[in-house]
């Protein structure tokens, strides 16, 4: 019995991985299907199409995690007030940082490829953008959220440059020399 | 009975699971939480969550206080400027005037037919590095496009019969040998690079058939130091004119332009040599 209940534990605990993994696959392929179809959609202004693609893509990504890791150390210090004015402000900079990227992949083909998980509480996925020239790789790093089973993506590698990682050097640099609302209002 | 009834207990966990997924997921339309009243709500309930993260993120991501040995930042950062205003003030207009005189799909020929000729740069170093496969498929491709593709202005190797091009230069032949970087350059007009990779490049030239070297003439295209500047500025101009506004883009997550443009260099040569 003991071993019978094992057996349906650890096959239970594979099977429903398998089911987060594939949905991750299936959710992004329609977001990012969607944009592309938002994108195309020559009926909208470029403002709205900007606007309706950052609403597809805005429940998956994590953006009071990627605001933290940026500010590395720091963030500790920071007051709870503190706090939430920077992630207010660094979402709004990633945002709009997406929408001009977004503005200029217009008609490109993107391809999913493959989804790995390096660690069981992390999956990849990438995506290839064909464009005129070249061809450029977008990953898209997800975390699963303790006590939960919610996949979020903390970060986004373009062309094998994080885009968290590069925030996290540039505050860093920043900080410093100059104070930390000198940091807010820059953003 | 005790079996059926785990049986219904792991099925009944199981679905439950996948439910929690999907939620986060598939909710489309959900509203961003833009105002930091929102914040408030979200935080009280992950702030535990999040403490226990942030060692793991730590871990993950490079320690943001790690100093880089940067000897010639000042010069550096002066080149960073030049190249800048190179860009913005000539490369940029001419490269939109070519874009509106030639066409789009001859411009895509352009590129397709440098990249074609610069095959043996690539076909060399994935030996180098022991990637056989790669160095077949390049040419593979090489002979595909020179022929069907008309001098390699088409590329039918990758779209009809799926090779894709494997980029190597020899700074990732020498980083997959463990070579270090060494210090940051910036070159003039080409941009940002390090010890390791100027190497490269100068490597790679002997290589080139679009570079002249002096005494190497067999399969040179240019004869003199001219015409191989002026190959490469037509490439440049051919590049930047299917790319507009791609280094405006990038150059607005810019904080300081300079250690910007040096992080995401740095970054991408260890990812690409990673490969």
């Amino acid at each position: 019995m003991l071993n019978k209940i094992i057996l349906f534990c650890l096959l239970s605990v594979i099977y429903s991985h398998a089911i987060e993994e594939q949905r991750i696959q299936t959710v992004m392929d329609s977001k990012v299907k969607k944009v592309l179809d938002v994108l195309k959609d020559k009926k909208l202004s470029q403002k709205q199409k900007e606007q309706k693609s950052i609403r597809v893509m805005d429940g998956i990504f994590d953006y009071h995690t990627m605001a933290q890791i940026s500010l590395g150390k720091k963030w500790k210090t920071l007051s709870s007030k503190e706090k939430k004015q920077f992630t207010h402000a660094f979402e709004k900079k990633i945002k709009h940082s997406y929408v001009d990227k977004l503005r200029l992949y217009n008609n490109q083909k993107v391809i999913i490829k493959a989804l790995k998980k390096p660690k069981s509480n992390r999956i990849t996925l990438e995506n290839q953008i064909i464009g005129k020239s070249d061809t450029y790789k977008v990953i898209y790093q997800f975390y699963k959220k303790k006590k939960k089973n919610d996949w979020y993506i903390y970060d986004v590698r373009l062309s094998g440059v994080s885009i968290v990682q590069t925030y996290r050097k540039q505050f860093s640099d920043f900080l410093k020399t100059k104070s930390f609302s000198q940091l807010l209002k820059s953003l | 009975m005790k079996f059926i009834l785990l049986v219904c207990a792991l099925l009944f966990l199981q679905a439950c699971s996948s439910k929690e997924v999907t939620t986060p997921l598939i909710t489309e339309d959900k509203t961003s939480s833009s105002s930091p009243e929102e914040y408030t709500k979200e935080c009280n309930s992950c702030d535990e969550d999040k403490n226990e993260l942030t060692d793991e993120f730590d871990n993950e991501f490079e320690d943001e206080e790690k100093n880089i040995i940067d000897p010639l930042s000042g010069y550096n950062s002066m080149m960073t400027t030049f190249n800048d205003a190179v860009i913005i003030y000539a490369l940029n207009p001419v490269a939109e005037a070519y874009g509106y005189i030639i066409p789009e799909p001859l411009r895509i020929g352009v590129s397709n037919a440098i990249k074609n000729i610069n095959f043996p740069v690539r076909f060399v170093n994935n030996i180098l590095q022991g990637k056989f496969q790669n160095s077949s498929d390049e040419l593979e491709r090489f002979i595909i496009n020179s022929t069907i593709g008309i001098a390699g202005l088409m590329d039918p190797a990758a779209k009809y019969k799926n090779i894709p091009a494997h980029r190597e230069d020899f700074g990732q032949t020498l980083g997959y040998y463990g070579v270090g970087p060494g210090f940051h350059i910036v070159l003039p007009f080409l941009g940002p690079s390090n010890v390791r990779d100027s190497i490269g490049i100068i490597a790679d030239g002997y290589v080139s058939p679009l570079i002249n070297v002096k005494d190497i003439v067999s399969y040179k295209i240019p004869d003199n130091l001219a015409q191989t500047i002026g190959i490469t500025t037509l490439y440049f101009i051919n590049r930047t004119s299917l790319n507009l506004g791609e280094y405006e883009s990038i150059k607005k997550d810019a904080i300081d332009l300079y250690p910007f443009l040096r992080d995401i260099y740095e970054q991408k040569r260890v990812s690409e040599i990673d490969e």
